[in-house]
């Protein structure tokens, strides 16, 4: 009895708060969709019609378009450039390259670094004038190729990629790594007893056997992807900028939600109604993934 | 053809010296056993041949061709892993395929090759199974399978025998006796159990310490053992071994008398360790018997003799085969006859065999 007890009272509060800032805003968000909004007062039941403006009517279906496009970019481009390159440090740090005990720790370390510092860290590498990096080119002789990083449609939302990827790629190195150590000895030993080639080592035996962790990291990448907020929000503020260059769905949310810079435009019913369709978007497909990897998971 | 000679192999990790300079000649289509206690550097031994280690000093040649410098994969060699190590995500025959497609070998010549060691192993009902589907036993055969197909002139068999039950273990045994008779290549085998190294091996390699104790026939080992690590190694129970003192034709063991001995070594050493079988004495209740005197401390049933554990008085404890029908309670005063026909010598100072 008094165990029982002892496990309501420890399970009770974290549900109720879970109930209350998680359970209940979503609900009430998917409420909020279907009806007209003035301001932070509730208007009439409108059905679907909010979705309706969000998805086919201008301008709305535009930056919808332009924002979704932006997030599919960044979940491709993190894919190689984070989880890749993660695999690839998790593959040099497992063989003990030279240096691998520093590494270890140096690869992880921006992992552990709240966003905005990184936000904020790399706007000044990328300042146009005072930032490391055109510094850097100018003093190589490469100053021809410094440029406005931020500034520019062509290299913003790139530029907030490379600096995610260097923030986050820590992570799928670490998963990877321990999906390595998992390896028998033995089994490496057997592949080099067959072949001295690290791409058949690394694409017919390894690979195949980290791939538990490959599910994880692919399904998180995937709903980080499609959150992406904080960064964008950080390096080139809630409207996009420039031009809804940099536009991900969470910025473009937030703004028709909750007003953009300017405070303007806020549209609580739209806003809702995108952060619906976000979140099926994501539970949907990431389930998807989850289920399908999971089958092509291999007993070591 | 594969001749394998080994010249002063050492081999340090870091600061740790594992192996003190090997040298071996083995010939080709030679069964090999390489058997000493654990840690004794028979395991890291095996991993400088395949190549999966690097050799710290020494040179290491196949046919007299130097192979300190060539990899694993181009040396001819094929292993078996005491943990099979087989591909998880490959189904047995891919397991075996993996290894032949990395050679080059033509489509049909890899099938061919699977086929004749699918056939050899029985493998055929297994061939679509994944490794975490097969028993013991089965992964053992498979392990071996892909050993075979790459057409090894030497295969290399780390405690093949290990993982498996008791019951399996013989059979498994004569499997590979068989196996490498009909393939015709030399094999190397690794094992800390003397009576797998006995049955198996052509010759054995008895290693101790980093060192070769002694490289021999089985029967050399067991009849000739060169010292007294080799002496007490192989034979089951093992040997006893005596400090005694000789005293013209007499040997005497402190607190236990003298026996007067037929044969005695050439050299003219006063203190000897002599080592005797347990099938090379013989038990006595009669007081007046010739031999060493002691007590019995326990007799052990095993159904077609009896082994009698007796105390000698300087504190020896010494195994003796009787017939079934000995029963000697504990503390039982009895004296111990031995077969001076039998008996190895050995230098006290060196541990050496002394030639009688």
């Amino acid at each position: 009895m008094a165990r029982r007890l002892w496990i309501t009272a420890l399970i009770v509060p974290p549900l109720a708060f879970v109930a209350l800032f998680v359970v209940y805003p979503i609900i009430s968000a998917f409420a909020y969709a279907f009806f007209q909004w003035h301001g932070l007062a509730r208007g009439e039941f409108v059905g679907f019609a909010n979705f309706y403006r969000v998805l086919f009517t201008q301008p709305y279906a535009d930056w919808t378009v332009n924002a979704f496009t932006h997030n599919v970019l960044v979940f491709f481009a993190l894919m190689v450039l984070q989880n890749g390159v993660g695999f690839l440090l998790a593959y040099c740090l497992w063989r003990e390259l030279p240096g691998a005990a520093f590494h270890r720790i140096a690869v992880f370390l921006p992992v552990v670094l709240s966003t905005i510092i990184v936000g904020f860290l790399w706007k000044l590498f990328l300042h146009p004038l005072f930032g490391v990096v055109n510094i850097s080119l100018r003093g190589t002789g490469l100053g021809g190729l410094a440029q406005p990083w931020l500034g520019q449609d062509t290299t913003a939302l790139w530029a907030l990629i490379i600096a995610n990827a260097w923030h986050m790629v820590g992570f799928p190195t670490l998963v990877f790594l321990a999906g390595m150590q998992r390896i028998p000895g033995e089994i490496l030993d057997a592949v080099r007893m067959e072949t001295e080639s690290e791409w058949v080592k690394i694409s017919k035996v390894v690979w195949p056997l980290v791939a538990p962790s490959a599910t994880v990291v692919f399904t998180l990448l995937f709903v980080g992807s499609f959150n992406w907020f904080e960064l964008p929000y950080i390096m080139a503020g809630v409207d996009g900028s420039p031009h809804k260059a940099t536009d991900v769905l969470g910025l473009y949310f937030y703004r028709t939600a909750f007003g953009d810079q300017s405070g303007s435009g806020q549209d609580f019913g739209a806003g809702s109604a995108l952060a619906v369709l976000i979140f099926l978007f994501i539970a949907i497909v990431a389930g998807f993934i989850t289920f399908r990897l999971r089958a092509r998971e291999i007993q070591i | 053809m594969a001749r394998m000679t080994l010249s002063g192999i050492k081999k340090s990790f870091k600061s740790v010296d594992v192996l003190h300079g090997i040298d071996l000649e083995i010939s080709d289509r030679e069964f090999v056993v390489f058997v000493g206690p654990s840690g004794c550097g028979k395991s890291t031994l095996l991993r400088l041949i395949a190549g999966l280690d690097t050799i710290s000093s020494g040179e290491f040649h196949i046919d007299d061709r130097r192979m300190n410098e060539v990899a694993p994969s181009r040396r001819g060699i094929a292993m078996v892993f005491q943990s099979y190590a087989l591909y998880p995500h490959m189904d047995v025959y891919e397991n075996m395929a993996f290894g032949a497609r990395l050679m080059g070998l033509e489509k049909d010549e890899v099938e061919k090759r699977i086929d004749e060691a699918s056939r050899m192993l029985r493998l055929d009902p297994l061939l679509k199974r994944k490794p975490r589907e097969l028993s013991g036993g089965q992964r053992q055969r498979v392990a071996i399978g892909r050993a075979l197909v790459r057409k090894p002139k030497v295969l290399l068999l780390d405690e093949p025998l290990s993982n498996l039950d008791a019951a399996l273990r013989s059979d498994v045994r004569l499997e590979i006796a068989r196996l490498h008779r009909e393939i015709g290549g030399t094999t190397i085998y690794v094992t800390h159990d003397q009576v797998e190294a006995m049955t198996l091996a052509d010759r054995i390699v008895v290693m101790n310490n980093g060192k070769v104790e002694q490289f021999g026939s089985p029967r050399e080992l067991y009849e000739r053992p060169a010292n007294t690590f080799v002496a007490t190694f192989i034979g089951s129970p093992r040997m006893s071994l005596l400090n005694v003192e000789r005293d013209g034709s007499n040997l005497a063991l402190a607190g236990s008398g003298s026996v007067n001995v037929s044969r005695l070594p050439q050299s003219g050493e006063r203190e000897l360790v002599i080592g005797v079988r347990p099938d090379a004495m013989a038990v006595s209740t009669d007081e007046n018997a010739k031999g060493f005197k002691g007590s019995v401390v326990y007799t052990e049933y095993l159904g077609e003799n009896t082994y009698v554990y007796v105390r000698l008085g300087d504190g020896t404890l010494v195994g003796i085969r009787s017939s079934a029908s000995v029963d000697l309670p504990p503390d039982t005063p009895v004296v111990i006859a031995v077969a001076s026909e039998e008996i190895h010598y050995f230098s006290r100072a060196t541990r050496e065999r002394l030639a009688a």
